[in-house]
C-alpha cells in the first residue's frame, strides 16, 4: 500500500522536489562562490561570511516553500477527487492520512540529500582562510528538520476542513482584537510579541527557521 | 647701481607689511592670552559647583563602607552593602593596592523610587539608580563606574578608557572573532601565530603606524577608499583618492598619513587591547596594576611587560593562547533541537491524521 502510495506522491510532486533538490544542491555552492575565486585576498574574511549569511537567508525560505508546496501537493488530488479514492480504500482514515504522510516526508529526503551534497561538495571545492570552519552536515540537518517541521504544519493545514481553518483565523482575529482593545484602554498586554516570542523561540515550532543560517563560520 | 635698486625697493616695500604681521601677532597673542584666563576663570568656578555639588549629594546620606570602598547614598531598599560586598573582592584584585585610594573618593548613589512621577531634584555628581535594581546588576554599576583618578595621556589613549574588569568569555570570544574576521594582516597573522604582528595589531610596536597596520599596498587601497570615502571630495585630496583608487601605492601612503593617526583604523579595537590589560593584571597578581601605572612616561609595551612580571613576548604569547581558547560557539542548533523540531513534526502530523474532510458532508 505504501509503495503504492509513494508513486502517487512522487507523481503529484516530482517537478517539486527536483527544482527544490536542484535549488538546494545549488545554494551552497553559490554562496561560497567568493571562496572559490582565485583573486579573492585571504584579508576579505568578512565579506566573504557576509555574503555566506545573505545567501544563508534562503535555506529556510526554501525549506518553508518546499514544505509548503508538497503538502499541497499530497492532499490535491484527494480534495479535487472529493476524496473517492481514499474513502474507497479498505483503511482507516488515521492510516491513510499516515501514509501520505510518511510518502511526503519520504520524497522530501532528495532535496535534504541535495543540500548536504552541495554543502559537502562546496566546502571542499572552496579555499576557507583560517580561523574559519566549515557545518556542512549540521546544515544539513537544520535544513532537514525545517523541511519536516514546515511540511507537517502545511500538512496538518491542508489535512483539516474549512471549520478548523475557521477555527484558527478566527483564534487570530480574536488575538488582533484584544490587542487593539487594550490598546485602546492603555493597557500594555503586548499579545504578538509574546506569541512571536513562543513560536520563533526556542522550544518554539518555528524556532529551527530562526537565527543565522551559516556554512562557514568562526 | 640698477642692480641694488630692485632689492631695495622690495625691502622697502616690505616693511610696512612685516610691521603689519608683528601688530597681527600680537592682537593674536593677546586674544590668546584672554582665551586662557577665561578657561582658567572658567576651570575655577566648575570646580567650585562641583565640590558644592559633592557636598550637597554627600549631606544626610548613610555612608557604607565594605573594605576601602565607600559609598555615600540616600535610605532606600537598594541593596547597597550586599552589592559593595560583591564589588569590593572583584575591584580589591584588580586595583591591588591602589584601591585603598577608594576610601578616599567616595561612590555617591542616589537611589530613587522609580514607579514615581514626583519630580526629583537635579543630581550633578555621582549616580542615580532606581531603587528596585538588583544586586548583580547594581554590583555591575559600581564595577563600572569606579571612582579612581584617570589613568596618564598615554594609558587613556592607547585604552580610551579606564582599566575595567571585563567580561571574561564573551569578551575574548569578540577578540577571536576580530582576530579572525579583520580585514588587517597584522590581526591574521597574530592569529596564525606570529607574535610581532600581535605587538602591531595591539599596538605596540615602533615606527610608522602606517607601515605597521596596513603592510600591503592592496591593504592601503582598502583602507582609503573604505575608510576615507570623504577625501573623493575634498579638492586638496581628491586628486591624491583618484589616484590611490586606481593603484598608487605612494598617493594611498601619502593620504593616509595626511590623517592624524588617532583617525586612522586600527587593526584591532580596544576591547582586544582591554583584553591583554586583563591578562597582563592576571600575570603579574595584586600589584599589576600599581605596576602599570608606575611609570606613564615609559613606552606601553614596557609598562605591559612590567606589569604583568613577564617579557612581552611571553604576555603576548599568553594572551593569544587565552583569546583562542575562547572562540565563540558557532551558530548551531541547540543539542536537544533535533528533538524540539521532531516532537513537533509529529504534534503537527497528528493534527493532520486527525483533521478530517471525509466527516463534511
Amino acid at each position: 500500500m505504501f509503495r503504492a502510495i509513494l508513486f502517487s506522491q512522487w507523481k503529484w510532486s516530482r517537478l517539486i522536489v527536483a527544482l527544490g533538490a536542484v535549488a538546494g544542491f545549488a545554494l551552497p555552492i553559490v554562496s561560497l562562490q567568493g571562496a572559490a575565486a582565485a583573486d579573492r585576498s585571504p584579508l576579505q574574511v568578512e565579506s566573504l561570511l557576509r555574503v555566506v549569511q545573505s545567501w544563508g537567508t534562503l535555506y529556510p525560505v526554501l525549506a518553508a516553500a518546499l514544505g509548503l508546496l508538497v503538502a499541497m501537493a499530497t492532499w490535491a488530488p484527494d480534495h479535487r477527487g472529493r476524496h473517492v479514492h481514499a474513502l474507497s480504500l479498505p483503511l482507516p482514515r488515521w492510516r491513510y492520512a499516515l501514509l501520505r504522510f510518511g510518502a511526503g516526508v519520504t520524497v522530501l529526503a532528495a532535496p535534504i540529500v541535495a543540500v548536504l551534497l552541495g554543502a559537502l561538495l562546496a566546502t571542499t571545492a572552496a579555499t576557507i582562510p583560517a580561523g574559519l570552519q566549515t557545518y556542512p552536515i549540521a546544515l544539513a540537518l537544520r535544513f532537514a528538520l525545517a523541511l519536516l517541521v514546515a511540511y507537517a504544519v502545511f500538512f496538518a493545514i491542508s489535512a483539516g476542513t474549512a471549520r478548523t481553518a475557521g477555527i484558527i483565523l478566527g483564534a487570530i482575529a480574536a488575538l488582533i482584537v484584544v490587542q487593539i482593545v487594550a490598546g485602546v484602554a492603555n493597557v500594555e498586554l503586548g499579545l504578538p510579541d509574546r506569541l512571536q516570542m513562543l513560536v520563533l523561540n526556542w522550544p518554539g515550532p518555528l524556532a529551527v527557521f530562526t537565527g543565522r543560517w551559516m556554512l562557514l563560520d568562526v | 647701481m640698477s642692480r641694488l635698486a630692485f632689492p631695495l625697493a622690495l625691502a622697502l616695500g616690505a616693511v610696512p607689511s612685516l610691521g603689519a604681521q608683528d601688530a597681527n601677532l600680537t592682537h593674536l597673542r593677546w586674544r590668546a592670552d584672554s582665551l586662557l584666563g577665561e578657561w582658567r576663570q572658567a576651570n575655577a568656578i566648575a570646580d567650585l559647583v562641583d565640590s558644592l555639588e559633592r557636598e550637597r549629594a554627600g549631606s544626610g546620606r548613610d555612608t557604607i563602607a565594605v573594605g576601602a570602598l565607600r559609598i555615600v547614598t540616600n535610605p532606600s531598599p537598594l541593596r547597597v552593602r550586599e552589592a559593595a560586598a560583591r564589588a569590593w573582592p572583584l575591584l580589591d584584585s584588580l586595583y591591588g593596592s591602589a584601591a585603598a585610594g577608594l576610601a578616599t573618593r567616595p561612590y555617591l548613589v542616589r537611589a530613587f523610587d522609580p514607579d514615581t512621577t514626583v519630580r526629583r531634584p537635579g543630581l550633578h555628581v555621582g549616580m542615580e539608580v532606581p531603587w528596585t535594581l538588583d544586586v548583580s546588576a547594581l554590583t555591575q554599576v559600581l564595577l563600572a563606574n569606579v571612582p579612581l583618578d584617570q589613568p596618564d595621556p598615554a594609558l587613556s589613549a592607547w585604552l580610551s578608557a579606564p582599566v575595567r574588569l571585563l567580561g571574561s568569555a564573551r569578551t575574548r570570544g569578540a577578540v577571536y572573532v576580530q582576530l579572525v574576521t579583520a580585514p588587517f594582516q597584522p590581526a591574521r597573522s597574530c592569529f596564525l601565530g606570529d607574535l610581532r604582528a600581535c605587538r602591531d595589531a595591539l599596538e605596540l610596536g615602533d615606527g610608522d603606524p602606517i607601515e605597521r597596520w596596513y603592510p600591503g599596498p592592496t591593504e592601503r587601497r582598502a583602507v582609503v577608499s573604505r575608510w576615507l570615502p570623504g577625501a573623493s571630495e575634498r579638492p586638496a585630496s581628491a586628486p591624491g583618492y583618484r589616484a590611490c583608487v586606481a593603484g598608487d601605492d605612494a598617493a594611498c601612503t601619502n593620504l593616509l598619513r595626511s590623517v592624524p593617526a588617532a583617525a586612522l583604523p586600527r587593526p584591532l579595537d580596544v576591547t582586544a587591547r582591554a583584553t591583554l590589560v586583563q591578562t597582563a593584571r592576571r600575570l603579574g597578581g595584586r600589584e599589576a596594576y600599581a605596576r602599570l601605572m608606575a611609570h606613564p612616561d615609559a613606552p606601553m609595551a614596557e609598562r605591559l611587560a612590567s606589569s604583568a612580571g613577564v617579557d612581552l613576548d611571553v604576555l603576548l604569547s599568553k594572551w593569544r593562547s587565552e583569546i583562542l581558547a575562547a572562540r565563540p560557539a558557532p551558530v548551531a542548533l541547540p543539542p536537544w533541537a533535533l528533538w524540539v523540531a521532531s516532537a513537533w513534526t509529529v504534534v503537527f502530523a497528528a493534527c493532520g491524521l486527525r483533521s478530517s474532510r471525509w466527516r463534511v458532508t
